[in-house]
């Protein structure tokens, strides 16, 4: 399509807006952190206010702020790990088996992904009970897995049929292993369809609540459950929160940001 | 194929392998996939089957040392006659066709307005893809700050013009669920567009200057050519946002809690509090039963429209 430079210009400024109007809430969050107590609380409230870094101080007198990053890292990092591991290896086969049914177990592992929790969630919990595992991070790992370790499969399973076999063949003539063929020639090719599910794992389960909200206990909670649980103290205020929330998004935020090219492709590639 | 050629191929490796190498092959493939299938029939096969076993049971742990006691379909029963569980159903269809509706039509004008190729777009769109990563829990905290009533810098004006009432508009039984729609609007818009976005770069450019040439007007070639060619990707959003609002929860949790009166209650969120609050099991498990064949029936209806839709471009 030929453009013509004022369109352009339009085109522009209307995104523009809409971007800086959207952001408003996420820039509200942020100042919010900076403004001293009384500030926040002012009726009507105001725009204008004197920066102070009160609020992340007072949020690391209250809580046990590493122990919680410690968590929420363990969880999501567990998390990631166990399902590139399962998911990286079946998307592969799925993709290379010669057998009728192939598509049929990863559509299987698709239809697991948009499972409710809830449906998953409470027999999860009675079955972790019973083994002693509730209030440890391997209960919120365990079931972020399965989600998650569907979702890599499906992910690479497309990644790995886009790619052409020809390669792996002709390693194959040349002696190569069946694990060297996976391992040493198709792996290397698909690298950024494992950054992008990579990604996606880590920010599905550092952002997640509902499960480590009931599986885990007062010192294994993460990030998440911490922010709600601060909420209905009496001392906390939305600066402090803002403070808080800060550790929660900052760190994904920045991700996605410098990774946004496996974070789009993440995105658009789990759909198709 | 060179398979049988490849497996004649004199490797020491392969000779003292008494297995053909295709079999050799199936086995190794069936070796890289079985993990993955062990453990998602383990921890999520199985507790979906557990869940359907409980759901004929009157199983609550904090009544009768947590005793089952079979009760065939009355958790099923207890779902049309409690008031709360059908009010959470409608909830839940209400919010998640409003929602995605909206996040469709703003997605679309998004994706449209992102379309050019640039650097300035590119740098937007990655702008713009910051509330899809925030916490979910962080996003309903905002705007719950946001829209209090007393110092919120959204909710003390709408107070204080009388646009809300006095008590803001989450605590409004007519106000709360539409605003947490709102809410779901401004966290998943930018996937929407986003993907409808890969969608509009995918299109054959010479279908789009062929009706540029032949002097359609904007509307027309949006209207004609774009719309149709791009509804495979419309749907594939539209599916994937459907099940994933259906299954609403952070964002109510933190807002309003399902309240006032049952007002925002979804499913998932009685769900969650029948099970873990009450830890009421047999009934709980009906309520997720009922959200999984829900969402299953939607994605039945969603496949066959994207069949229709596929086969009508690939007829053009």
């Amino acid at each position: 399509m030929r453009a013509r430079p004022r369109q352009v210009t339009l085109e522009r400024t209307a995104l523009l807006a809409i971007l800086v109007v959207w952001l408003l809430p996420v820039l509200w969050l942020v100042t919010t952190a900076y403004k001293p107590p009384r500030e926040i609380f002012s009726s009507p409230p105001t725009f204008a206010f004197t920066p102070t870094l009160f609020n992340f101080q007072r949020i690391f007198e209250m809580f046990d702020v590493w122990a919680l990053l410690k968590s929420s890292l363990i969880i999501s990092l567990g998390t990631t790990v166990l399902s590139l591991l399962f998911g990286v290896p079946a998307g592969y086969a799925l993709a290379r088996a010669k057998w009728r049914y192939a598509i049929a177990v990863a559509y299987f592992f698709l239809a697991i992904r948009t499972v409710p929790i809830i449906a998953t969630l409470i027999p999860f919990y009675l079955m972790m009970r019973d083994i002693g595992l509730l209030g440890t991070w391997w209960a919120v790992v365990l079931i972020n897995t399965t989600l998650n370790c569907a979702f890599v499969t499906w992910m690479m399973f497309s990644y790995f049929r886009a790619l052409p076999r020809d390669m792996e063949e002709a390693a194959l003539t040349d002696g190569c292993t069946l694990w060297g063929a996976f391992y040493r020639v198709a792996l290397p090719m698909v690298v950024p369809g494992i950054i992008a599910s990579a990604l996606f794992c880590i920010m599905f389960s550092w952002n997640d609540f509902l499960t480590p909200m009931f599986l885990t206990g007062p010192d294994t909670k993460p990030l998440s459950v911490a922010l709600l649980a601060a909420f209905g103290t009496k001392d906390i205020t939305w600066g402090t929160l803002g403070a808080l929330a800060h550790f929660s998004t900052v760190p994904i935020v920045l991700m996605a940001l410098f990774l946004n090219r496996y974070f789009v492709q993440g995105l658009t590639r789990g759909v198709q | 194929m060179t398979i049988t050629s490849a497996g004649s191929i004199a490797s020491p490796r392969r000779q003292s392998s008494s297995l053909r190498f295709s079999d050799r092959r199936k086995l190794f493939l069936l070796c890289l996939a079985l993990p993955a299938i062990v453990y998602v029939v383990l921890v999520a096969v199985w507790p979906l089957a557990q869940g359907i076993w409980y759901s004929f049971f009157d199983y609550n742990l904090l009544r009768g040392g947590g005793r089952r006691t079979f009760a065939g379909f009355d958790n099923y029963v207890a779902l049309w006659t409690d008031a709360t569980a059908r009010r959470a159903v409608v909830n839940t269809f209400i919010f998640t066709f409003a929602a995605v509706a909206l996040e469709f039509l703003v997605g679309l004008g998004l994706a449209l307005l992102l379309w050019r190729d640039g650097r300035f777009n590119r740098i937007c769109l990655a702008f713009l893809l910051i509330p899809v990563t925030i916490t979910p829990i962080v996003v309903g905290l905002i705007f719950r700050a946001l829209l209090a009533v007393d110092y919120g810098f959204l909710g003390y004006f709408l107070a204080e013009w009388g646009i809300s009432g006095p008590r803001g508009f989450l605590a409004n039984t007519s106000t709360a669920l539409p605003v947490i729609i709102l809410i779901d609007v401004w966290e998943w818009t930018p996937l929407v567009a986003l993907i409808l976005l890969a969608g509009l770069k995918s299109l054959p450019t010479d279908i789009l200057e062929a009706a540029a040439a032949d002097g359609a007007t904007a509307w027309q070639r949006f209207r004609m050519v774009v719309l149709p060619l791009l509804l495979p990707t419309v749907f594939l959003a539209l599916v994937l946002r459907v099940m994933d609002a259906f299954r609403v929860f952070d964002i109510i949790f933190v807002t309003t809690g399902g309240g006032p009166a049952d007002a925002t209650t979804s499913l998932m969120l009685y769900g969650v509090k029948q099970g873990l609050e009450f830890f009421n099991i047999g009934f709980a498990s009906a309520i997720g039963n009922l959200a999984i064949l829900c969402i299953a029936l939607m994605c039945a209806v969603f496949t066959l429209l994207i069949r229709r839709a596929d086969v009508r471009a690939n007829e053009r």
